[in-house]
């Protein structure tokens, strides 16, 4: 009865490292970084708590598209787009402090909501190839369409009144848009020091929103919709729910939140990188979210929240660990490149490989099924 | 009756959006404020002499300490400016301290003040002028889509040029 019940204890011990592995492993790779990188406790924790309050909001509009089926978001970056769009006129208006942000959040709506429709469309064209496709829109729209309304209509279609941000050629944005009247006036209104480690208790609290409404969304009939579209789309269809609606109601949503986050994001770093700024969040949001623990198909708060503390615990500690072993800080800076665009490769992988053994595990049943059913109609 | 409850929803929100956009775009203004403790000489054929020390302080820090023919800088959100002055008129004099409130006009980014004008109660143009900062040298910016991203050289990855006896 025992060696049962050890038995079975340690296959769900398996089944829980199994489920985990992603997780468990950045855990494993953090412990042994730490001691290498010869931080302190204080300023690992100070890093952590301004990274978690810079990213956590642009993580959490991930979880929409999952919830719908559409995997993870990569087109996320239009929202980025749009909030980067905002800023400029934001910063061409000369809104500064608490009311620049919130004006920068208002005007990004309008960009990311039509940036997320067209995206939401051209998802709902390509059903099962979501995350590609929204991958290579990124590439368009950013590399793309951003760029040209950036470079040369603005300034000289778009008016643009303050020469400190147009380039000398007198149209187009320049590389770095400085945002020092809007630095982290958000993190710092009601921040609070609690053993020299500073807490943006506003930016928190702003998340802490976020996570409500996700909590309270999941609840609605929208919500359950869109939990119904991500478990079986035809199902769904046939209970009379409207799949493409919800589904574009989704990044939508993402999009829109993606902006908020990156406005979040921007009033922390104090400047935008006018080409570059949203180039690489897509990516290190998803690479976060994986590294929590999240899959294609599943992603909790919790998940957030985990894999921003690790993957920027990680990103912290990665090159002071890398100079120590090869005794070169490039490698360090490399190698925690390599790792966030690893981590997204191995979760995926691992994620198609956990689908296929279900699938054959099914189809094998099915045929032990069909073979016991044979024998019996036989007998 | 429904679909009209519907239409308002979202109305009404674009509505609010609309109304906390315009109201931040009044009360975040940004301002660069350059104070000057210079003597204004020949207004209306009156000269109005610099102070002996100005010690300005904005929104309880103090921004600038101004001898004579000095200027201080601050930054401000908003049209409704105020500041604390401590003034030494003359060398010896007691400090008299002012609490002073300024109206600033929306459309100047950076506005400077003249303070023994301005002390003196003279009319606007006399204390106000805008700020315009001189012309910047042109610095040349590495734009994304210029130069050779793909590090061709201009010979488009092929190493020295082609001719007929290479076919």
């Amino acid at each position: 009865m025992s060696g049962k019940n050890n038995a079975s204890v340690g296959s769900r011990l398996l089944d829980l490292v199994r489920s985990n592995a992603v997780p468990i492993m950045f855990i494993i790779i953090c412990a042994i970084f730490i001691p290498m990188s010869g931080l302190s406790n204080s300023y690992l924790i100070n890093e952590i708590v301004t990274r978690m309050g810079r990213n956590l909001f642009l993580v959490l509009c991930l979880l929409f598209p999952i919830m719908a089926g559409m995997g993870l978001n990569f087109a996320m970056t239009l929202g980025a787009m749009g909030a980067e769009l905002a800023i400029i006129f934001v910063a061409d208006l000369q809104i500064w402090g608490i009311p620049g942000v919130v004006l920068a959040m208002i005007l990004s709506i309008p960009f990311s909501a039509v940036l997320g429709w067209i995206c939401g469309n051209i998802l709902n064209m390509a059903k099962g190839r979501e995350m590609i496709t929204g991958y290579i829109l990124n590439f368009f729209m950013g590399n793309g369409v951003y760029m040209m309304v950036v470079l040369y209509i603005m300034g000289s279609i778009i008016p643009i009144a303050h020469a400190s941000i147009m380039l000398p050629r007198g149209y187009g944005i320049r590389n770095t848009v400085s945002l020092l009247h809007m630095r982290q006036c958000l993190d710092d209104l009601l921040a609070i020091r609690v053993k020299g480690v500073k807490i943006p208790v506003l930016t928190f609290i702003l998340i802490g929103l976020l996570c409500l409404f996700i909590v309270w969304f999941r609840r609605t009939k929208l919500g359950q919709d869109m939990r119904a579209v991500g478990q079986d789309m035809e199902v769904a269809r046939a209970a009379g729910i409207k799949v493409d609606r919800t589904r574009l109601i989704s990044i939508i949503m993402s999009t829109v939140f993606a902006g908020f986050g990156m406005v979040i994001y921007l009033q922390n770093m104090g400047n935008l990188p006018t080409y570059t700024g949203h180039s690489q969040i897509g990516m290190f949001c998803i690479a976060a979210l994986l590294i929590g623990g999240a899959s294609v198909e599943k992603a909790s708060i919790g998940n957030a929240f985990l894999g921003v503390i690790l993957f920027h615990l990680m990103f912290i500690v990665a090159p002071g660990a890398g100079a120590y072993i090869t005794e070169d800080t490039m490698v360090g800076e490399y190698f925690r490149v390599f790792l966030s665009y690893g981590v997204i490769t191995v979760a995926l992988i691992m994620y198609e490989a956990k689908k296929r053994m279900v699938k054959s595990k099914a189809g094998q049943e099915l045929a032990e099924a069909q073979v016991r059913a044979g024998k019996e109609a036989a007998k | 009756m429904r679909s009209k409850r519907r239409m308002l929803f979202p109305a009404l929100t674009v509505l609010i959006l609309v109304v906390i956009a315009a109201w931040m775009l009044v009360i975040g203004r940004g301002h660069e404020i350059y104070l000057d403790n210079k003597t204004l000489e020949g207004y209306q054929g009156q000269d109005y002499k610099a102070f002996e020390r100005v010690v300005v302080t904005v929104k309880d820090k103090q921004v600038a300490k101004l001898g004579k023919r000095e200027r201080g800088a601050a930054i401000w959100i908003g049209q409704d400016f105020k500041m604390t002055l401590e003034i030494t008129e003359k060398k010896g004099d007691e400090p008299v301290v002012k609490e002073v409130s300024i109206k600033l006009p929306y459309d100047m980014d950076g506005i400077i003040i003249n303070l023994p004008a301005y002390l003196a109660g003279l009319p606007e143009e006399a204390w106000l002028t805008e700020f315009v900062p001189a012309p910047e040298e042109p610095e040349e910016e590495e734009l994304p889509g210029e130069g050779d991203v793909f590090g061709m050289e201009g010979d488009l990855g092929l190493e020295g040029e082609l001719d007929a006896g290479d076919m």
